[in-house]
C-alpha cells in the first residue's frame, strides 16, 4: 500500500516543528539501514519557505514546505539505480552504504532535496522517517506538526485531497510522479481600500470588477466594513481593477501582479456632478 | 534494525516561564543505554486515561466543532531543546575570574572584560561561602543582593530560581531584587485603576471566553497581540489552533500593531498599522467617535461607571483644548483618519473582544499604563461583559493558581507543586530593591519608590510608600549572588547595569547558571547548574488548554560536565558554611529539609492534589495524572457577564465596585501626578521620557524600535540553538560571518537610508548602540523598526555609551521607569537612529571583541572566556 504527504499551505502557521523534528530525529542519530546521521547544520531534508506577500498594510505570509517528493519515477534513483531505492511503501531512499562518493546525486534532484555530507562523503536526504513507519509511527515531522498541516497516511485515505491537489512543480508531475501533494499553495493577491477623501470616509459597499487582461476572466467583490476588497488565489496576470459605488464616478485602475502581490492602497472616489 | 528506534519515553516539562509553573509537558524519549536524548515529542493524555475519564471537551458552534486532541501542541522552543542541553555554550566546571582575588585586589572595573580559570567545586563553594561570612561579619546580611527572579526552566525539587535566598533566609536574610510586572506593565499600573483586576490588570475573569465569542462574537482585536509566538515559552499551540478556529467560524481577526507578527501573517482578517506606543491617541479618537455620532452604550455606563463625564469632557477638548478627533489621532499614530472611523464604527455595531498576549511596545512603553486603562475605557462605552464582547489572553491560562483565568473549559483541579518546591518564592522583604531601579540603587543610592513592586499584589499596594534603599540603618550592596543572569538583555538600560556591576562598591558577585551567557560574563565565581534533563523530579503542565497534569519527571541522561542541579550547587556552599557554626550550624541539613528528592518527589505527589487511589508507585510507572474537564464548565458565566448582568451584586475590585474613568484613589494619592492622572489622557512627554517622534529628540532619532517577545527564543534563553539561528529569519548572516539580530526596516524607509537586507546596522541612542542584520521587509510600517529583544549580549564597548555586537538592544532601552510612579519597564516603543556600519572597519578597530572564539551555528561559546581550563592549577 502506497504512501503520501499532504501538505496544507492554509493549515499552515509556519512554526518549522517538522524543520526542526526533522534535525531532532536525525542529528546525532543513527537510523541504519535508512539514514546515517544529519549534520548539525547546513542540511534541510524539510524546510519552510517563508513569503512575504504584498505591501503595508495588505500584506500577508505563507509557508511551503520543501523536500523530498518521494516521487515513484524518481530523477534520483534513475541517477544512481544501485544506490537509491523504492520501499514498497513508496518511500525513496538514498541507502547511506551504496551511495557513498556518490555527489552527482544532490544534482540529481530537481526538488534540490538532496544534500551532500562532506564528513561521510554521501548524498543524503528525507527517508519518510521509514525507521519510525516500520514501527507504526508517524514520521516525527508529521506528528510535531500542531495543525494536521503535514499529514501521511495511505494513499486511499486521502482520495478527496489527492484530488484537489496539486504539485510543487506542476511541470515535472507527469513525469516525476511525486507521492508529496499540495495543497492551497499561495498564489497572488490583489487588494485596496475604496476612500472619499474629501468627506474623509472609506466607501463600504462599493463594487469592485477585476478583469484579468491576459484570459479575460472577471471576479467581482464588494469593499467591507473598512473600505477594504481583496482578491485572493488569482494567478500572476496583468489586471484591470474597476470600482464603482453610488454617486460617484468609476474609477479603472491598472494592476499588475506578475511579479508580486498587489496592494493597490487607497483609491479615491469622486462625487459625480456630471448629472 | 540496529536498535529500538522508539527508546524509552519519559515526561518533562519543557516551559521556560520560571519557579515551578510547569508547563509545555513532552515526551522524551531516551536511549538508556547509550545515555542518550533520542528526541522530543508531544505527550500524549490518552497513553492512560480513556477520553470519558478525561471528560473531554468541545466547543460547538455555527455548524462546527473545536476539540483540543489528545497530544500536546509541542512549541518549538521545547522541539529543539536537545541543542540547549548540548549547547557547546555550556559552562562545563567552576571557574574563577582570573583577576579577582579574594584575599587582594578585586579589579571590579575588570568585570565583562577579563577571563577566568578553571577551579575545583570544593575551591569555589569555599571561597563562596567566605564571601557570605565576611558580608556578614563586615556589613550586614542585607549586603548580599539576591537576583532569583526571571525566566528559566520551570523545575521543582532542583528549582532553577530561589535556591540561593531559601538558604540566606536561614541565616540572616539578604536583599531581595524585586520583579515588577514586566510582561503586564500598563495592565498593572494602568488597567488596575479604572477596573480593578487584580492581580495583573487584565481581565481576571475569563472563563468560557473562547465559547462566548464562538457563540456571540464578530472580532477579535489582537492590539500589539502575537499568539503565534509570544505563548510558546509557556503552551504551545492552543492558541494558533483557537486562531485557525475563528477563521474556520468567521470570527473577524482585526490586528493593531505597528508590525506584522507571526499571528498576523498568517491569521489577519485586516492589519491596522499604528505607530509604535501611539495607541492611546488611535484610543482616544475611536471614543471621540463614539461621543460625536452617539454610538456608545450611556445606558450601560450609568450603572457600570463613574467619572465617564470627567473622561468625556477630555476626550471633546474641554480640559487642554484639543478635541482629540480622528485627524488629531491621525498625526500622532499614523492611522489614517478614515480607518480610524471605520473601526470606531464597525466595533459599535458588533460584539467585538480584545485578546492580548504579553509584552510588545503596547503595554512596555513609556506611561503604558494610558493605553491599557483606554482600552478597558472603550470596552466599557460598549458594554464591557456583554455576549461576545470581554479582553482575554492566549496565555498564563492558570497563573498563580487563579482558576478564573482559563478562557477554554478548565479542568477539575489546579495541581500546585509548592510543598516540594526548593527553592523560595520570596515575599516582601525589608530590604528590597524594585528590579528597575538596580543600577541606581548600587551605584547612586539611596533611591525610593512606592509599593513592593513585586508581581501579583493587589492595586492598593501601588500607594504604599514611599520605601527606600537601603532602608533605614541598613546596608548598601557589597555582594550579588545570581541565578537569573539575564539583567542585562531583560530590563531597562542594561549598558548602565553593566556599569553598576563595575562599581567599585560590589566586592563580589556569584553566579549560577548552565550557560556562559549575559551576566555569567560579570561574574568573580561561576558555578555551573544544570538542566532538567540532567535530573529527576516532578511537574505540572496547566496551560496548553487541554487537561492539567501532573506528572513524574525520570532523570534523561548523567549531568554533563562537572555541573549540578541549581539545588545541589547551593547545598555545595551550605556545606562551607558549617564550619563557621552558630547561626550556620547544620544549616546544609536545614537548608536540604530533611528529606531526599525522592522524598520531595513523593511531598509534590502526596499534595498535588492526585486522587487519593492512584499510588506514588502507580503515579511514577504512568509517569502521569491528568485531571479531567470540570462536569459543570458549560455552567460557568463567560467572562465578565456576572458583572455585566448587576454590577451590585458583582462589583469589581475599585474602591466605587464599578469602572472607574476617573480614579479617586490615584487623585487621592498623587495629585499631582501629570503622567498618570484621575482620567486616562495622551502623554507627550514627563520627566524621564521624551520618546515622540514629533518632539526634538525624535529629530536625532527618528524611528521607533519595536521589540516583542522574540520569536526564535524565550527571552534570554535559547539563542545558541543552532537549528533556529541557521534559519535565515533568525540571524543575518554578516559580511563577516558573524551572525547578527534582524532589523526588520520597511523598504520606503531603507530607499531613505540606503540600506539592503544583509547590511549590518547600528541601532543607537545616547544609551549607546546595538548592532543588528538588515531584513528590508514590509512586515513594518514605515517610521518603525522592529528588533527582537532577548539576544545575547556580545560587548564590544562597555556601560553606558557603549556599543553590542550581538543585538541585544534592552542594553540601549530608557532607563527611567515606566512614570513617575509606576515604575515599570521602558524596553520597547523608544527612539532610535539606525546607520550601516562597516563591519571589517569595526573589527579592525576593536579586535580584542570581535576575535572572541565564537561558533556561527552556536554563536559566543562558553570557551571564549576561558584562559586556563587545566584541572587543579
Amino acid at each position: 500500500m502506497g504512501k503520501v504527504f499532504i501538505f496544507d499551505a492554509a493549515k499552515c502557521n509556519g512554526c518549522r516543528n517538522c524543520q526542526l523534528a526533522c534535525k531532532d530525529e536525525h542529528v546525532d542519530n543513527e537510523w541504519l539501514p535508512y539514514a546515517k546521521p544529519q549534520p548539525d547544520t547546513g542540511q534541510f531534508w524539510t524546510s519552510m519557505e517563508e513569503i512575504i506577500r504584498g505591501q503595508v498594510p495588505k500584506v500577508k505570509v505563507s509557508y511551503v514546505m520543501h523536500r523530498c517528493q518521494h516521487c515513484d519515477n524518481a530523477p534520483c534513483m534513475k541517477a544512481a539505480p544501485d544506490a537509491v531505492y523504492k520501499r514498497e511503501d513508496g518511500l525513496v531512499i538514498i541507502d547511506p552504504v551504496k551511495a557513498e562518493g556518490k555527489r552527482e546525486l544532490v544534482d540529481a534532484c530537481p526538488y534540490g532535496a538532496i544534500f551532500w555530507n562532506e564528513e561521510l562523503s554521501i548524498p543524503q536526504k528525507c527517508t519518510g522517517c521509514a525507521h519510525l513507519v516500520d514501527e507504526g509511527e508517524l514520521p516525527h515531522c508529521v506528528d510535531v506538526c500542531p495543525h494536521e498541516a503535514l499529514r501521511f497516511g495511505d494513499e486511499e485515505d486521502f482520495a478527496d485531497e489527492i484530488a484537489k491537489a496539486e504539485a510543487i512543480a506542476p511541470e515535472r508531475a507527469a513525469s516525476d510522479e511525486p507521492r508529496m501533494y499540495y495543497l492551497n499553495l499561495p498564489k497572488r493577491f490583489i487588494g485596496g481600500i475604496i476612500v472619499d477623501l474629501e468627506a474623509d470616509e472609506v466607501i463600504i459597499g462599493a463594487k469592485i470588477t477585476l478583469e484579468n487582461l491576459d484570459s479575460g476572466e472577471i471576479k467581482v467583490t464588494e469593499s467591507d466594513d473598512f473600505g477594504d476588497f481583496w482578491f485572493h488565489q488569482i494567478p500572476a496576470a496583468k489586471f484591470r481593477v474597476y470600482v464603482e459605488a453610488n454617486g460617484y464616478l468609476t474609477r479603472v485602475i491598472e494592476a499588475d501582479t506578475t511579479n508580486e502581490d498587489k496592494n493597490i492602497g487607497p483609491i479615491d472616489l469622486y462625487i459625480n456632478q456630471l448629472g | 534494525m540496529s536498535k529500538n528506534a522508539k527508546g524509552t519515553p519519559i515526561v518533562k516539562g519543557l516551559g521556560f516561564d520560571s519557579f515551578g509553573l510547569g508547563a509545555n509537558a513532552c515526551t522524551v524519549d531516551i536511549d538508556e543505554e547509550a545515555n542518550k536524548i533520542l528526541r522530543i515529542r508531544p505527550f500524549h493524555f490518552d497513553e492512560h486515561q480513556t477520553p470519558e475519564e478525561l471528560n473531554a471537551w468541545k466547543i460547538e458552534a455555527r455548524g462546527k466543532t473545536f476539540e483540543p486532541g489528545f497530544k500536546t501542541l509541542i512549541s518549538p522552543l521545547s522541539l529543539c531543546y536537545k541543542k540547549r542541553v548540548y549547547s557547546k555554550n555550556r559552562i562545563p566546571y567552576p571557574m574563577k575570574r582570573i583577576d579577582w582575588d579574594p584575599a587582594g585586589e578585586r579589579n571590579p572595573q575588570n568585570r565583562g572584560t577579563s577571563g577566568y580559570e578553571r577551579i575545583s567545586w570544593d575551591e569555589a563553594a569555599e571561597i563562596v561561602a567566605a564571601e557570605i561570612k565576611r558580608m556578614h561579619d563586615e556589613y550586614a546580611p542585607e549586603a548580599i543582593l539576591c537576583e532569583i527572579d526571571g525566566h528559566g526552566e520551570t523545575k521543582v525539587v532542583h528549582a532553577s530560581h530561589g535556591c540561593i535566598t531559601h538558604l540566606l533566609d536561614l541565616c540572616g536574610g539578604f536583599t531581595l531584587q524585586s520583579r515588577q510586572p514586566d510582561s503586564w506593565e500598563g495592565w498593572y499600573w494602568g488597567a488596575k485603576h479604572i477596573w480593578g483586576m487584580d492581580p495583573l490588570g487584565q481581565q481576571n475573569k475569563q472563563n468560557n471566553v473562547i465559547k462566548d465569542i464562538s457563540e456571540n462574537g464578530d472580532a477579535v482585536l489582537f492590539w500589539g497581540c502575537d499568539p503565534e509566538t509570544t505563548p510558546l515559552g509557556w503552551g504551545g499551540y492552543m492558541a494558533s489552533r483557537i486562531c485557525f478556529w475563528f477563521t474556520e467560524i468567521g470570527v473577524k481577526q482585526i490586528h493593531i500593531s505597528p508590525d506584522v507578527n507571526y499571528a498576523n501573517a498568517v491569521h489577519a482578517d485586516k492589519w491596522i498599522p499604528v505607530l509604535p506606543n501611539t495607541d492611546a491617541a488611535l484610543q482616544l479618537a475611536i471614543a471621540y467617535t463614539w461621543i460625536k455620532d452617539g454610538t456608545f452604550d450611556q445606558e450601560y455606563l450609568d450603572t457600570h461607571a463613574v467619572g465617564f463625564e470627567n473622561f468625556k469632557y477630555y476626550v471633546l477638548g474641554g480640559e487642554d483644548g484639543v478635541p482629540k478627533t480622528p485627524k488629531w489621532a491621525e498625526k500622532i499614530c499614523g492611522v489614517p483618519s478614515y480607518t480610524i472611523k471605520a473601526l470606531a464604527r464597525y466595533w459599535a455595531k458588533h460584539a467585538v473582544s480584545i485578546a492580548h498576549c504579553n509584552g510588545g511596545s503596547f503595554i512596555r512603553s513609556c506611561f503604558a499604563h494610558e493605553p491599557a486603562r483606554l482600552e478597558v475605557a472603550l470596552l466599557g462605552m460598549q458594554g464591557l461583559g456583554k455576549p461576545g464582547a470581554n479582553q482575554f489572553k492566549f496565555m498564563e491560562w492558570t497563573l498563580f493558581g487563579i482558576p478564573t483565568l482559563d478562557p477554554l473549559p478548565p479542568s477539575t483541579h489546579i495541581p500546585s507543586l509548592g510543598a516540594a518546591y526548593r527553592g523560595y518564592v520570596t515575599g516582601t522583604k525589608t530590604s528590597f530593591i524594585p528590579k528597575t531601579m538596580i543600577p541606581e540603587a548600587i551605584m547612586n543610592p539611596p533611591v525610593s519608590w512606592y509599593g513592593h513592586i513585586s508581581a501579583g499584589l493587589p492595586r492598593e499596594d501601588q500607594f504604599d510608600g514611599p520605601y527606600t534603599f537601603p532602608p533605614e540603618g541598613g546596608s548598601r550592596v557589597h555582594m550579588i549572588w545570581s541565578d537569573s543572569p539575564c539583567w542585562e538583555t531583560c530590563w531597562n538600560g542594561g549598558f548602565k547595569m553593566q556599569d553598576a556591576l563595575r562599581d567599585e562598591s560590589i566586592e563580589c558577585v556569584v553566579v549560577q547558571h548552565p550557560w556562559m551567557e549575559n551576566d555569567t560574563m560579570f561574574a568573580d565565581i561561576i558555578l555551573p547548574s544544570n538542566t532538567k534533563f540532567e535530573t529527576e523530579d516532578i511537574g505540572t503542565d496547566c496551560d496548553s488548554g487541554q487537561w492539567n497534569v501532573v506528572f513524574y519527571e525520570r532523570q534523561a541522561i548523567k549531568p554533563l560536565g562537572e555541573s549540578k542541579s541549581d539545588k545541589e550547587v547551593v547545598a555545595e556552599v551550605a556545606k562551607k558554611l558549617e564550619k563557621f557554626g552558630g547561626i550556620y550550624e547544620d544549616i546544609y541539613d536545614k537548608y536540604l529539609g530533611g528529606k531526599t528528592d525522592d522524598e520531595w518527589i513523593r511531598v509534590g505527589f502526596d499534595t498535588s492534589g492526585a486522587p487519593e487511589g492512584m499510588s506514588f508507585e502507580e503515579f511514577k510507572e504512568k509517569q502521569y495524572y491528568a485531571f479531567p474537564t470540570r462536569e459543570d464548565w458549560k455552567d460557568i458565566p463567560a467572562g465578565v457577564r456576572e458583572f455585566h448582568d448587576d454590577p451590585e451584586a458583582n462589583p469589581l475590585r475599585t474602591p466605587s465596585g464599578k469602572l472607574e474613568y476617573y480614579s479617586t484613589t490615584l487623585a487621592q494619592n498623587f495629585p499631582d501626578d501629570k503622567e498618570r492622572g484621575p482620567i486616562p489622557h495622551w502623554v507627550d512627554e514627563g520627566a524621564g521620557h521624551q520618546e515622540r517622534q514629533y518632539l526634538e529628540r525624535g529629530r536625532k532619532y527618528p524611528f521607533l524600535l519595536v521589540s516583542n517577545h522574540p520569536h526564535f527564543r524565550v527571552h534570554a534563553q535559547h539563542d545558541d540553538v543552532t537549528w533556529f539561528r541557521e534559519m535565515e529569519t533568525c540571524k543575518v548572516t554578516g559580511p563577516d560571518g558573524y551572525k547578527y539580530e534582524p532589523v526588520w526596516v520597511n523598504p520606503i524607509d531603507a530607499g531613505k537610508l540606503s540600506l539592503e537586507t544583509g547590511d549590518v546596522v547600528r541601532v543607537y541612542n545616547e544609551r549607546g548602540a546595538v548592532l543588528g542584520g538588515v531584513i528590508v521587509s514590509e512586515r513594518i510600517m514605515p517610521g518603525a523598526v522592529y528588533q527582537d529583544h532577548g539576544a545575547r549580549c556580545d560587548s564590544i564597548v562597555l556601560g553606558e555609551g557603549g556599543l553590542d555586537r550581538g543585538g541585544a538592544n534592552n542594553l540601549i532601552a530608557p532607563t527611567a521607569c515606566t512614570s513617575n510612579h509606576a515604575h515599570g519597564e521602558v524596553t520597547s516603543g523608544f527612539l532610535v537612529n539606525i546607520e550601516k556600519v562597516d563591519v571589517h572597519k569595526l573589527a579592525e578597530e576593536y579586535p580584542e571583541a570581535f576575535e572572541r572564539d565564537y561558533d556561527p551555528a552556536c554563536g559566543l561559546v562558553a570557551t571564549a572566556r576561558v584562559v586556563n581550563g587545566k584541572e587543579g592549577e
